[in-house]
């Protein structure tokens, strides 16, 4: 089919692509700064105590101290976190995890600052600490925050679930476990700071939020918006984990009092034991269908394990309940999804926020279900799948861009053939095939609140165009397809546009990079300011040619007459007649998608305006003697509403795979005993399987060129096929993920599969 | 820190080197190990001697009827020499699924066994070759059981101012069955869990006449089992066979190491795995 636009759809060159290829992009840890100071954070080792007395003389002394701050240093509000505030940059009394941030020093160089930690003297009085969150939940548990240990309780109740379990053909009820897990991006946090000549503090950070990054630590520093100016770097991936922040604050705070320039760089170990992590979810699901497989009723208890600080906790509770019941209509609808503090390390946003957790189980049920009914596993997903006019669990109806029907269309042929044939294919003895389907669906954007994003599109007196987006770029191609859809707004080729990107002195805040709404709303923004330009141009034009308007196009920075391509006019020949000092012309843009809050009590509304949808076959070959498994082959569709990058698209879908694979299989953080990527074992090249990506495009009429999003639903459908997959092989189930050696060696045991038979 | 470095051009400057401050240095042959514990303090030496221009120590050769491999030769060299594979399967299979291919173009044969890791890969092969180690020093060269270079775990057991400078093997002539393996977390960069080596010769009635066996990663240091290979010698290889002589590994293993946590996984695998390295010969 041939392609109607210019760049949309297009695999044009990776912005940026050039300069990391070739080493030059400019990452934080690399900027060589003269006469910066080290910061380093001495954190609490305890998992809840009082701090009686910070000692600091033996540490002073050391050669090379400059200082060492503690929470008296802060001028401002001490309190972080995007969704609740109550996460100290440097702990107050106590500490709550043995992550906490106690004292942050100030050195010449980073040995000193090293010394000067080993030197600092806190003496403690530990509290009882909890780290079971069931436990936690308890009256008598200790208390961590002064308002109790439950953050949230986040209800979705619709019709009568009681009542309608009563007519169940098969009703199944299970409990599921995920583990923690370490987002484990390529490039360690990091960040660089000076004070600016007009008193500014410029900070260079790690990010995925730079607009948040401001207001966060403006908050913390007591000053106006405009003295504190983050600056995206380089930026080697984030998942998540640089939502929080990771090293603005503490730079923030140096600069505040030294006025000196500063550097802050992570060791590997550092980001593990120093920033979030996935939150394990215990989930009890019980869900009952007809005799024909139709899902009627769901009663779901969910709890997300926060660790000592909320941060995007709440987001991963609502957003875990919002999406228990998979892409499935189910008309009765009991779900309570609780957010739980414990001693453990915080828990915040990973790619998926919750659903790769919820996913496990939703998917797990219904091949349960299938099972008990003598059902295909694909058929049954089919008879319950959402379709246009479906009404979801939050009273949602389902008007435009429903996909997943198409998903589990196009990998039908491949599920056949895998069953029929593949199965069929010899294995070495005492090896096990097994394939398993895994769905799911994704709402792009935030939960139930706002969460608009600005761009600004500016044209010069020569006629160049520049996008203004505070968009973080962090390796999964905003800036790419940001730079396509203002192009294709004004039909000329993408590379021609300049991009500013995540500077908070020069952009728009767009929002945060995460919940895979970058191409969706700022995509949106950018769509509307490229359009008001092209307006604007072709408005002029038609004055300045005497040609109406409805008969003039743009065209490769022209624009000209649809009549006669010889009568046209040159961007800058529009702009210098109607700029009247040579000053550029500016176009803003603004998207917030249609969304209404959540009704307390019963969790009704519209938390999205629009979802991705998706359906992953896995083929796996399992060991009984051993407890290997190995991943063969992943068949991936996906609904995107619109590829505007289709190489970009199978690049997330096959990271996604990979960080599938690694949750499914083998990853899992074990605060205190997990140090780095030695003992974190993330899927290699060798672990990865053959991963046949199939784009579905199911428009979305209020997305730019109907384009939605994908960059975590790639990983979300991975585990549950793989462990479906499993349960398929062995025909007995894993409840627990990672389904590592020792759980798949005692699963074959259990199975009667392991030995000689 | 201070560390001063020294690369010495032949076997005789190290050994000099050796002589006067081996107590106080550090061997560097591929690196892959000594970097990461540089980086996190346990070594705490004052030398670094970089062997790596020793060219005499990087051959590989058939020298009066013993398979000779030089301490500086690569896990990619062991993979790629006709020698290694003609003479001693298991070592060269072995030299594939160590760790990733990075660090199979640094990482030496000599210096996976002197860091004496429990999981060290190459030290199965060389246990069932009947391996001995050439160690070298200013007072002369001696040869040692490859089993006797750990005291233990990340413990070596020769002289400070000796160097490993060849291991010889015994080839392993016309065998059924030659073959290493192993379970990792993963299928590249994954430490062993368990890795096993074995070489079976079956005579002309199809029973095990000769056998090898070794267990890596169990252990403080890997080992040969000499009483699994007796259990085995002169029996038909059946799946009842081999399950029940995999049943009695692991209590062996356990009766060395005690019953630790992992021992719930360790038991069942070792038992399943000793199962699937012998199970070509049913």
């Amino acid at each position: 089919m041939k392609n109607i636009y210019r760049s949309i759809g297009e695999n044009i060159e990776r912005f940026g692509a050039r300069e990391r290829v070739k080493g030059e992009a400019l990452y934080c840890a690399d900027m060589e700064i003269e006469n910066a100071l080290f910061l380093k954070i001495l954190r609490s080792r305890r998992a809840h105590a009082r701090i009686v007395t910070i000692e600091m003389e033996k540490a002073l002394d050391i050669s090379g101290v400059v200082k060492i701050f503690t929470s008296d240093d802060i001028p401002g509000i001490n309190l972080m976190g995007i969704i609740n505030k109550d996460h100290p940059l440097l702990a107050v009394d106590k500490v709550r995890s043995a992550t906490d941030p106690v004292a942050l020093v100030a050195a010449k160089t980073e040995e000193a600052a090293d010394r000067a930690i080993d030197a600092i003297d806190v003496v403690y009085k530990d509290l009882p600490a909890v780290f079971d969150p069931e436990e936690a939940m308890e009256t008598t548990a200790p208390k961590i925050h002064e308002k109790g240990n439950i953050l949230l309780t986040r209800r979705i109740v619709k019709g009568d679930t009681e009542t309608a379990f009563q007519s169940c053909s098969s009703i199944i009820e299970k409990r599921y476990e995920t583990g923690m897990i370490e987002h484990n991006y390529l490039e360690p946090d990091a960040g660089a700071g000076f004070v600016d000549d007009d008193g500014t503090l410029v900070i260079y950070a790690s990010t995925q939020n730079p607009h948040y990054d401001q207001m966060e630590v403006t908050n913390l520093l007591g000053v106006e918006n405009d003295k504190v100016r983050i600056i995206q770097a380089a930026t080697g991936g984030g998942f998540g984990s640089k939502l929080d922040l990771t090293v603005q604050g503490f730079i923030g705070l140096a600069l505040y009092h030294l006025k000196q320039p500063v550097k802050m760089v992570f060791s590997r170990e550092e980001t593990y034991i120093g920033t979030a992590k996935r939150h394990p979810l215990k989930i009890t699901m019980k869900t009952g269908t007809d005799a024909r497989g139709r899902l009627t009723a769901m009663k779901t208890t969910i709890i997300n394990d926060t660790g000592a600080y909320g941060s995007y906790g709440i987001a991963v509770t609502s957003r875990s309940a919002v999406h228990a019941t998979g892409p499935y209509e189910i008309e009765h609808v009991d779900i309570q999804s609780h957010c739980i503090y414990t001693n453990k390390p915080f828990c915040g946003a990973m790619r998926g926020f919750g659903t790769p957790q919820i996913a496990f189980a939703h998917e797990s049920q219904m091949d349960l279900h299938a099972e008990e009914l003598g059902l295909d596993p694909l058929d049954i997903r089919v008879r319950n799948a959402f379709s246009t006019g479906s009404v979801t669990a939050t009273g949602q109806t389902l008007e435009t861009s429903v996909g997943i029907g198409d998903c589990l269309k196009a990998v039908k042929p491949y599920y056949s053939d895998a069953v029929k044939t593949w199965m069929n294919t010899p294995c070495e003895p005492y090896q096990l095939r097994g394939v398993g389907i895994g769905a799911m669906w994704y709402g792009i954007g935030n939960t139930g609140t706002k969460n608009p994003s600005n761009a600004r599109v500016e044209i010069d007196s020569k006629g160049r165009i520049t996008l203004f987006t505070g968009a973080a770029e962090v390796g999964q191609g905003s800036s790419t397809i940001l730079s396509q859809i203002a192009a294709e707004s004004l039909n000329m080729d993408a590379d021609r546009i300049r991009m500013i990107v995540g500077d908070t002195a020069q952009t728009p805040n767009a929002g945060a990079t995460s919940a895979s709404r970058q191409t969706y709303i700022s995509g949106k923004a950018v769509q509307q300011a490229a359009q008001k330009l092209s307006n604007a141009l072709k408005n002029s034009a038609a004055d300045q040619l005497g040609v109406d308007v409805s008969l003039l196009v743009l065209d490769s920075e022209y624009v000209q007459s649809t009549q006669s391509p010889d009568t046209r006019i040159s961007f800058a020949s529009i702009v210098r007649k109607i700029s009247s000092k040579n000053s550029p012309l500016s176009f803003d843009g603004y998207f917030d998608p249609d969304t209404t809050s959540l009704d307390a009590a019963t969790g009704q509304g519209i938390p999205y305006a629009t979802y991705a949808f998706a359906c992953q076959v896995a083929l796996v070959v399992a060991d009984a003697l051993t407890g290997e498994v190995t991943v063969e082959k992943i068949i991936a569709a996906h609904d995107v509403g619109k590829a505007i990058h289709p190489e970009n698209v199978i690049g997330q879908i096959c990271g996604g795979v990979a960080m599938g694979v690694g949750f499914a299989l083998m990853e899992e953080f074990e605060p205190g005993k997990t140090i780095s990527m030695k003992d974190y074992h993330i899927p290699t090249f060798a672990d990865m399987p053959e991963v046949e990506s199939i784009i579905i495009e199911a428009k979305e009429p209020s997305g730019p060129f109907g384009a939605k999003g994908v960059g975590e639903p790639a990983l979300i459908p991975t585990a549950p096929a793989i462990l479906n997959g499993l349960a398929h092989a062995f025909g007995r189930r894993i409840y627990t993920l990672p389904a590592n050696l020792e759980r798949v060696l005692e699963t074959s045991i259990q199975a009667g599969k392991f030995g000689p038979q | 820190m201070d560390l001063s470095y020294y690369r010495p051009d032949s076997l005789e400057a190290a050994l000099d080197f050796l002589h006067e401050y081996g107590n106080h240095t550090c061997i560097l042959a591929g690196g892959t190990d000594v970097m990461l514990d540089l980086r996190s303090g346990e070594v705490k030496k004052k030398y670094l001697m970089d062997i790596t221009r020793i060219e005499d120590l990087k051959d590989i050769a058939m020298t009066d009827k013993k398979l000779s491999i030089g301490t500086l030769v690569t896990i990619s060299e062991l993979y790629g020499s006709d020698l290694i594979a003609a003479h001693a399967p298991a070592l060269q299979q072995c030299s594939l699924t160590f760790a990733s291919k990075q660090v199979r173009n640094a990482a030496t044969i000599g210096g996976n066994v002197a860091h004496c890791s429990p999981c060290g890969d190459t030290i199965p092969p060389l246990l069932i070759h009947e391996a001995r180690v050439v160690l070298a020093s200013k007072r002369g060269s001696r040869e040692i059981p490859v089993e006797e270079i750990a005291a233990g775990p990340y413990a070596s057991a020769f002289a400070p101012d000796e160097m490993i400078v060849r291991f010889l093997l015994k080839p392993a002539g016309d065998m059924d069955l030659s073959t290493f393996k192993k379970i990792g977390r993963r299928k590249a960069l994954s430490i062993s869990r368990i890795s096993m080596a074995a070489m079976v010769k079956k005579d002309r009635d199809s029973r095990i006449d000769f056998v090898r066996f070794s267990l890596g990663a169990c252990t403080p240091t890997p080992r040969r089992f000499e009483e699994i290979e007796a259990l085995m010698e002169g029996e038909k290889a059946t799946e009842q066979l081999l399950w029940e002589t995999g049943r009695i590994l692991t209590d062996q293993m356990f009766k060395i190491t005690g019953r630790r946590s992992s021992a719930i996984y360790k038991e069942p695998a070792i038992q399943g795995l000793f199962f699937r390295l012998f199970s070509p010969l049913v």
